[in-house]
């Protein structure tokens, strides 16, 4: 067919200096540098707990954003997976003796287990009801793991014994802790990445956009989400092994809580949703924010943290509804003076 | 020489509504067969049918010597039969030539692969200065024809069109039916359902009529235009006297 006239622009650029798929720009390694400057420099030790939750934070929002943002499924029970990676590691350690080095993939295991289970059981369920039974679905796992209290401790939950052995993945500086996360967040960076650009991403990105026309493509819809929530289920119970082992107590209502929920699901939606960079974005402004505000105004005007959280909040899903990332590329094209 | 569709007494109820009753009907490779009738005759059904999409109630379908009745569609997708959607369907946060691409992945398994094979599809609809655009600049005319370049992308042995023509001004009409009259001589056997009569009459080697469910006529599109069952399901009962 003869090609009709076309306006569309070409952008060409030889190597990029802000996020996009398929290379690694100067912005993200700029971003690490300054992140690897910060574990080993280090910041006073109240600081360095806001900075090595802020490195877990956005490798749990990555995580989540592999389902929610690339995958399409919205989902508001995360933390269950949270939940069952920080027991299983947990568990084996006290009960068993089994150092978490190799708790923690079989916490991974577990989760992508839970995982494909909740893609399964939702496989006819889209929008906001599939939303709603991953809220119950954690629920569910929450009131278990409260219930089943031989096996965790029930409402008085599990310590874990501070004394710091590389054994144990107990550490007595947070600065071996925060070089931990950063490692995981690196590492589920490094994934997230990949996936952009394999056949595999794609067909996610085809079943978030179309399923219709993805299942006319030779692509098996629940197989891609099953396979998508089973991922993001593993990469986020790492997260929680590793968050137990730096807080050294867990209990279900923290540890399966909506609230936390809530948090992996908001910090892609704040940084862009379906972008490797938005998640890491939303966690290093969101996570900082939030933790330093209630250490500032908790004590003296208790709930007020929560009302300038909030508002924050509004702000940016107002007018940046394509999140930090996409308001970055904007920035990129702004010209004040021509 | 068996044929590469064969479609038996095929059969879909809705409720007690028969949508599609005993359809039966075979498409030789190479052939570009039409499927017409007026709205409600079955004929998107009987689409649905074949690509996997409603299981049919009764009858059975068999696609390159395979029974392939029941299958899902990206089951169907896989052994080759591709389609496009009456209303297109893109991927709206990818770019055109993305879009493209997650066809040819069926047999181009790298990402460069794929996207050169993506180029030269494009290239081929006249939608290559448009690669790198996103889907959501294009016009309903240029959405056809990413819907026809994402079928062909397949490398397809059939590939059955649905309403390709709706919604284009004439003049991209007559550089659509060029282009799928073209097909068969590539080794792409075509069902094309449509509305646009005079596009399909032209270019058809074969014409299927569907009314209420039915095949009422079958033959060559000269001979369907003057049929007198066909004509009156169009038009009613009294134009076959006029």
């Amino acid at each position: 067919m003869p090609a009709p006239p076309s306006n569309q622009e070409k952008i060409s650029r030889r190597f990029a200096i802000l996020p996009q798929r398929g290379t690694v720009s100067v912005f993200e390694i700029l971003l690490f540098l300054a992140c690897a400057g910060t574990v080993v420099v280090g910041l006073s030790p109240s600081l360095n707990d806001v900075v090595l939750l802020t490195f877990l934070f956005a490798g749990l929002a990555l995580a989540w954003n592999i389902a929610g943002g690339y995958a399409g499924l919205i989902s508001f029970g995360h933390a269950a997976f949270f939940g069952v990676g920080a027991y299983t590691s947990t568990v084996l350690s006290l009960r068993y003796g089994i150092t978490p080095w190799i708790g923690i993939w079989c916490g991974a295991l577990l989760a992508a287990t839970f995982g494909a289970a909740l893609a399964l059981i939702c496989a006819r369920l889209r929008g906001p009801f599939f939303i709603l039974s991953t809220l119950a679905f954690a629920e569910v796992v929450r009131i278990g793991a409260l219930n089943w209290a031989s096996l965790t401790g029930g409402p008085e939950g599990l310590s874990i014994l501070p004394v710091p052995s590389l054994v144990n993945m107990v550490f007595s500086s947070k600065t071996a802790y925060a070089a931990l996360m950063l490692g995981y967040l690196v590492t589920v960076y490094a994934i997230t990445k990949s996936l952009e650009t394999s056949r595999y991403g794609y067909y996610l990105f085809a079943i978030r956009d179309d399923e219709d026309a993805a299942n006319a493509a030779g692509i098996n819809p629940l197989l891609g989400r099953t396979a998508a929530m089973a991922l993001s289920a593993a990469l986020t119970g790492i997260g929680g092994s590793l968050f137990a082992q730096y807080f050294l107590y867990l209990d279900p209502t923290f540890m399966i809580s909506p609230e936390l929920s809530f948090q992996f699901a908001l910090l892609p939606a704040v940084g862009g949703l379906g972008t490797a960079i938005g998640p890491v974005l939303g966690s290093f402004l969101i996570t900082p924010l939030s933790e330093l505000l209630r250490s500032y105004l908790g004590s003296s005007a208790a709930g007020l943290h929560l009302v300038i959280y909030s508002a924050g909040l509004i702000v940016v899903m107002l007018y940046f509804p394509g999140g930090l990332a996409a308001a970055l590329n904007k920035l990129s094209r702004w010209k004040p003076f021509s | 020489m068996s044929a590469l569709l064969e479609v038996r007494g095929i059969c879909r109820a809705f409720d007690s509504l028969m949508a599609v009753k005993e359809v039966s009907f075979d498409v030789e490779e190479g052939e570009l067969l039409g499927l017409i009738g007026p709205n409600g005759a079955g004929k998107s059904t009987l689409f649905n049918l074949i690509a996997g999409v409603l299981p049919p109630t009764s009858g059975q379908i068999v696609f390159a010597g395979q029974t392939i009745t029941g299958w899902k569609p990206y089951q169907v997708a896989r052994v080759g039969v591709a389609r496009t959607f009456q209303i297109p369907k893109p991927y709206r946060q990818l770019s055109v030539i993305e879009n493209v691409m997650l066809t040819a992945f069926r047999h181009e398994r790298t990402l460069a692969g794929a996207r050169k094979f993506a180029e030269a599809t494009l290239a081929d609809v006249g939608l290559a200065d448009y690669s790198g655009a996103s889907v959501n600049t294009l016009t309903v005319g240029l959405l056809k024809r990413l819907e026809v370049a994402r079928a062909l992308a397949m490398r397809p042995k059939l590939v059955l069109f649905d309403e390709i023509m709706a919604g284009l001004t004439p003049a991209e009409v007559g550089v659509m039916t060029a282009f799928v009259a073209g097909l068969p001589a590539r080794g792409i056997t075509v069902v094309w359902v449509e509305h646009v009569l005079y596009a399909i009459m032209k270019t058809a080697d074969r014409i299927i009529v569907l009314n209420r469910g039915e095949i009422i006529a079958a033959g060559l599109p000269s001979v369907m235009a003057r049929d007198p069952a066909v004509v009156k399901a169009y038009l009613g009962e009294e134009f076959i006297l006029a």
